[in-house]
């Protein structure tokens, strides 16, 4: 395990908006072009594993298992204890004994699942959210006591609801807890204004489940076998579904991207796919989109449509924030398109693109590097942070322990 | 263009701010005080950026209170002033 570490570089860019303190930069300001963080991570944790961003807070988890976060904290949602903003990184108040698997961060709440299948939430849970049998925020993650008994696998936060994945092969696997006006919670046919004890999501049961998103109103799913599901808000102003709906493809998807009005998704063949983007990337500007919605007026239905101007290159990995979109391609280009005024984009302007453009680090990702790096891309409501991982050459990695003192 | 139509029941009260809040997509809120409600106005602004949405609410809810009781039932006959501040 410390070997493995040992040779391993990581580098973290952030930009967008960050009056919050989400950047991670120490600096209360938007950023238009990628700033790299010197994040103060304690060493014991391990480099960064995932991170999760939500309204304006990122929780980091790190390889060993332990949680960081920063940024907008007036809810509770950063597990510090306090209702705060953090500028820059703190431990999120778990028990030292607990090993965090997977982390989400929703617009003021945030989730947390261990090795042993636990759930804890914090933030705001004045819709249920949090899951706990009540409306009651909290400040430090905090016990779902639904799932003592059950293995969770996975959660994932939206706008005022959460989405749980349980472990195994069959039965319910899929659960959900907060605001479910717009359907966001597939847990009936009707109307369910919100429920605060998770309920299990209906018409998922014979599919094998394998991840799931939660953005804005919206939830999604995909199963084992590349099927995508979808349900809550409607996109592109079609009527919203308060069950899951599978979305007839003959494609296999791997990853799913959820925005407020948009989803992003990839197939195993590195294509990458958007649904419900009408409104991407003319926010600010509205004679594009009136031109746009005439164009979709006549389909009932929002299609999927194929993302354009990659030049045949595959996309490796995509995310979403809010009203903008980021992918990651096989050489290592990132790519960044949709609503622009934060500077979310990283392009050094705040201007909408409708197409995906390239983001400048101002060097070559894997110059120096031995092997081609794994660059992991993370989108905020009006943020975006990339982990750029790499292994260390020979030579360098010499050069640069002569500085610091490595044990043997 | 507004971004979005929201119904007042769905913005949450902030006693801080003084005014009905909801989430904007750059991470801050679009907000609304009573004040402006009462006056008819139905745009919410974010206060970080150039959206909006449309709150979507009945005058009538926002008209009396908090200054004078309702005068429910008598309106038909009855002219009501309007209240000042």
């Amino acid at each position: 395990m410390e070997d493995y570490e040992e040779e391993e570089k990581q580098e973290i860019w952030s930009w967008g908006a960050g009056t919050e303190g989400q950047l991670g930069t120490g600096k209360l300001q938007d950023e238009y072009s990628p700033q790299l963080l010197h994040l103060l991570l304690p060493s014991s944790a391990g480099p960064i594993f995932m991170l999760a961003c939500g309204g304006a807070h990122v929780i980091a988890l790190t390889s060993g298992g332990k949680v960081l976060s920063w940024g907008r904290g007036t809810s509770g949602q950063l597990g510090h204890g306090d209702t705060v903003n953090s500028p820059h990184p703190k431990p999120v108040m778990l028990s030292d004994s607990c090993f965090i698997t997977h982390v989400s961060a929703g617009w003021n709440h945030s989730g947390f699942v261990s090795d042993k299948g636990s759930l804890f939430t914090c933030g705001d849970g004045s819709f249920g959210q949090l899951g706990h049998g009540n409306n009651k925020s909290h400040s430090s993650p905090v016990k779902v006591s639904y799932f003592i008994n059950k293995h969770v696998e996975q959660i994932a936060c939206g706008m005022r609801h959460s989405l749980v994945l349980l472990k195994g092969s069959c039965g319910d696997r899929v659960y959900a807890f907060g605001s479910g006006k717009r359907g966001q919670l597939g847990v009936s046919k009707g109307r369910v204004n919100s429920v605060n004890l998770p309920e299990a999501t209906c018409r998922l049961e014979d599919a094998k489940i394998v991840s799931i998103a939660a953005n804005g109103d919206h939830s999604a799913a995909l199963s084992a076998d590349g099927n995508f599901y979808t349900w809550g808000r409607g996109f592109n102003g079609t009527s919203d579904a308060f069950s899951p709906r599978y979305i007839p493809a003959l494609l296999c998807f791997t990853e799913v991207a959820l925005g407020w009005n948009h989803a992003l998704l990839l197939t195993g063949d590195g294509e990458a796919f958007m649904l419900g983007g009408n409104h991407h990337g003319v926010l600010t500007n509205p004679n594009k989109l009136l031109s746009s919605v005439k164009h979709l007026q006549d389909s009932n239905e929002a299609n999927l449509e194929r993302v354009p101007c990659l030049e045949g290159k595959k996309v490796v990995h995509i995310a979403a924030g809010s009203e903008h979109s980021t992918l990651i391609t096989e050489d290592g280009v990132i790519k960044t398109w949709g609503w622009g005024e934060h500077g979310q984009l990283g392009l050094g302007n705040t201007s909408d693109q409708t197409l995906p453009q390239a983001v400048s680090l101002g060097r070559d990702v894997g110059e120096e590097e031995a092997a081609a790096p794994k660059i992991k891309v993370y989108c905020g409501s009006g943020f975006t942070i990339v982990v750029i991982t790499s292994l260390r050459r020979p030579h360098q990695r010499l050069f640069e322990c002569s500085n610091s003192v490595v044990p043997e | 263009m507004s971004y979005d139509d929201v119904e007042i029941e769905d913005m949450e009260w902030n006693e801080e701010l003084q005014a009905y809040t909801y989430p904007c997509p750059c991470g801050d809120f679009f907000e609304i005080t009573k004040e402006d409600l009462k006056l008819g106005e139905e745009i919410a602004r974010c206060p970080g950026c150039s959206l909006y949405i449309t709150v979507i609410y009945n005058m009538e809810d926002f008209a009396g209170e908090p200054d004078r009781k309702s005068n429910k039932g008598l309106d038909s006959s009855k002219q009501n002033s309007i209240a000042v501040a």
